[in-house]
């Protein structure tokens, strides 16, 4: 091979020989980005389910609560970290792009359930007398509350790992869920974020871990009970 | 999607042109015989004129002097021709100590006879002539000219005098002149032994760059002769009318109109050099800044060959890649730095309203599976045999120089400054000083 020297004719040939290779690549690459996001997302539907198949249990159990214990139904409660993973995961799928249609159908699902499981765990502490407090935090990825929500998501979640009594759920504003609009119908939750509704009151705008400490001076009796994080960086 | 566009636009010229390199290596690999075992002897010995042009070089000039010295090559055939530019140093004094026959500095008998036996000659045969020239400093072209001007020699070279030349360099270049239509053959050219990180990564580089020039001689599409030891046939050299200034990157401009001229430049990746390289990150920052101001304005007085069929691959392929290389230089630079630079928001916010720093972790979920990630690490992946490819041209062996992966982690994120500035520099056109 040494020395060289050609003349600087083009061959076509290389050059078609290279586009191919490189469009090779590019679909290869393309195919494996999805497959693994297609893999990603049946992860999070596969814990959706789960998740739904432990509300179901629970909501069953409330209704046959004569024949069962309050300790039967306490144990069957979602535990927390799996609705704390499930929210950063749809958080993450989200930013990465990818599927839009699936992932909203994924966070409509993830709504429904944090619903279900508000509901559930009101019902407990009713019936239980389960010592929760219970934030509902509304968030908007229009643009329109960028550094806010993120400050408020970063705060719920430290708020959740350091008080694990508290739950709290997060909600994207905007998501076009029925119940979702229904519950900010019923809390009367105005389109300002971040927007918090804490013992039934609601509050807008950003609330640093001190204000909410003492909005909640209960937190601290709260320690031993169960909890999920709020989405973070939202 | 703008930004979707141009990342993936960049990213496909950048893997198009790297596949189209390998594509080349390859069939020219299982198309030729292997003869790479030694040396074969020229059909005739013309006469060799090598130019060392010098500015403020008194610790290199010497090793340089020497190494021509003891090329292989009738020394009755061979002259050395040092042109000190201006020098503020001991540059004139020390290649003085070189010129004519027997003075002190000169080599030993033995050296003789060694360099005479490499040869295949009987001892006694004379050294080749030394001439050492002063004149007022006016920059590479001048001395290059101003040494050309006093030789009839039928090939012409410049060894820059930071560089020494493998003995058996010459004997491996001048064959390659048989080819009526070769204007020019550039070496294989190797860095000095590297002393700290940066040096061994321009190792690296510099490997890189033995592979590269070899296939665009090999696509007929050379448009850098440099200073390290090319050789130019006279006659054309002084058709085209000697050498230019070409915004400090003389070897630019000589090549890309030599090229205009249907000419062809040539490589031979086994006659070594091995150069000084800058130690500091500044020195490295300068010589490249020269270095690509130099090409975007040669770029710009030579637009006229860039998409133009008539020079061929060059102007296809080759020319366009190296312009569209600055710019996707610049780009990933920024996109990164951009992206760095919101994780360091992210985490300054969260520890303001937190108090918390945000902790490392590893989950295979939030590995990043995107498809930009996968060609970047395709990209890298080409970039290692292409690496590769050029340690098995320049030194027969596959392997890596060691410092392969700093090359990999952190030179990219060098090479855009050096871009970007002269870039800048290239649209203001400020100029460039050599030091």
């Amino acid at each position: 091979m040494d020395p060289v020297v050609n003349t600087r004719t083009a061959r076509w040939s290389s050059y078609l020989v290279a586009f191919l290779i490189t469009a090779l690549i590019f679909a290869t690459a393309l195919y494996a980005s999805n497959y693994f996001n297609d893999q990603r997302i049946a992860d999070v539907r596969s814990t959706e389910d789960d998740i739904s198949t432990q509300i179901l249990s629970t909501e069953t159990q409330f209704d046959l609560l004569t024949e069962h214990s309050c300790t039967d139904v306490t144990e069957n409660v979602t535990p927390p970290s799996e609705m704390t993973s499930l929210g950063s995961e749809l958080d993450y799928l989200e930013a990465q792009g990818g599927n839009q249609q699936e992932i909203t159908s994924l966070k409509s699902m993830y709504s429904l359930l944090e619903i279900k499981d508000y509901l559930a765990m009101q019902e407990l502490a009713q019936k239980c007398g389960q010592k929760s407090v219970f934030i509902l935090y509304f968030y908007s990825n229009n643009g329109d509350c960028t550094t806010a929500c993120e400050e408020q998501g970063y705060v719920l979640t430290q708020l959740s790992s350091e008080y694990p009594g508290l739950r709290v759920y997060s909600f994207d504003y905007n998501l076009p869920v029925g119940a979702l609009q229904t519950l900010i119908s019923i809390d009367n939750v105005q389109d300002t974020m971040p927007a918090l509704v804490i013992n039934g009151k609601n509050y807008y705008g950003f609330q640093s871990i001190t204000a909410i400490e003492k909005i909640l001076p209960q937190l601290k009796t709260l320690q031993t009970a169960s909890s999920t994080q709020a989405t973070p960086a939202k | 999607m703008i930004e979707a566009t141009a990342t993936y636009s960049l990213l496909f010229i950048s893997l198009y042109f790297e596949i189209f390199l390998l594509v080349g290596f390859l069939e020219r690999r299982f198309a030729m015989p292997k003869n790479n075992a030694g040396v074969s002897a020229p059909a005739s010995y013309p006469s060799v004129a090598i130019i060392v042009p010098c500015f403020n070089e008194e610790r290199t000039v010497s090793g340089t002097i020497e190494s021509l010295l003891e090329l292989e090559y009738p020394k009755e055939k061979l002259e050395i021709i040092v042109v000190d530019d201006g020098s503020m140093d001991n540059t004139l004094a020390i290649a003085k100590q070189f010129e004519g026959h027997g003075n002190a500095r000169f080599p030993t008998e033995d050296l003789v006879r060694s360099v005479a036996s490499a040869a295949g000659r009987e001892t006694g045969i004379p050294m080749p002539l030394v001439r050492v020239f002063h004149k007022e400093n006016g920059g590479k072209h001048t001395a290059m000219n101003y040494g050309f001007e006093r030789t009839n020699a039928e090939l012409i070279g410049c060894l820059d005098a930071d560089s020494i030349v493998a003995s058996d360099g010459l004997l491996r270049v001048v064959p390659v002149f048989d080819n009526e239509q070769v204007a020019a053959v550039t070496p294989g050219i190797h860095t000095k032994e590297p002393t700290n990180m940066l040096q061994h990564m321009q190792k690296v580089e510099y490997r890189l760059s033995v592979f590269n020039r070899f296939m665009l001689a090999s696509f007929g599409s050379a448009f850098i002769t440099p200073g390290p030891f090319s050789i130019f046939r006279s006659s054309i050299v002084r058709d085209l009318g000697g050498w230019r200034h070409g915004y400090s990157t003389e070897d630019m401009e000589m090549a890309l109109r030599m090229q205009e001229a249907g000419f062809l430049i040539a490589n031979a990746p086994k006659a070594m050099v091995h150069t000084s390289i800058p130690r500091t990150l500044r020195h490295l920052f300068n010589q490249r800044v020269r270095w690509t101001y130099g090409w975007l304005r040669n770029a710009v007085d030579y637009r006229h060959m860039i998409g133009n069929g008539k020079y061929g691959n060059l102007s296809i392929l080759i020319l366009p890649s190296a312009l569209i290389s600055i710019g996707a230089g610049i780009y990933f630079f920024v996109r990164i730095m951009l992206e760095f630079g919101q994780e360091l928001w992210h985490a300054y916010v969260k520890y303001q309203v937190t108090g918390i720093l945000p902790h490392p972790g590893f989950d295979l979920f939030y590995l990043n599976t995107s498809m930009m990630w996968f060609l970047v690490w395709v990209a890298v992946a080409l970039i290692l045999i292409l690496i590769a490819a050029g340690s098995l041209i320049g030194t027969g062996k596959r392997t890596l120089p060691i410092g392969t992966p700093l090359f990999v982690l952190f030179y990219s994120f060098l090479v855009p400054l050096w871009l970007g500035t002269a870039v800048v520099r290239a649209v203001f056109k400020t100029g460039v000083r050599w030091r």
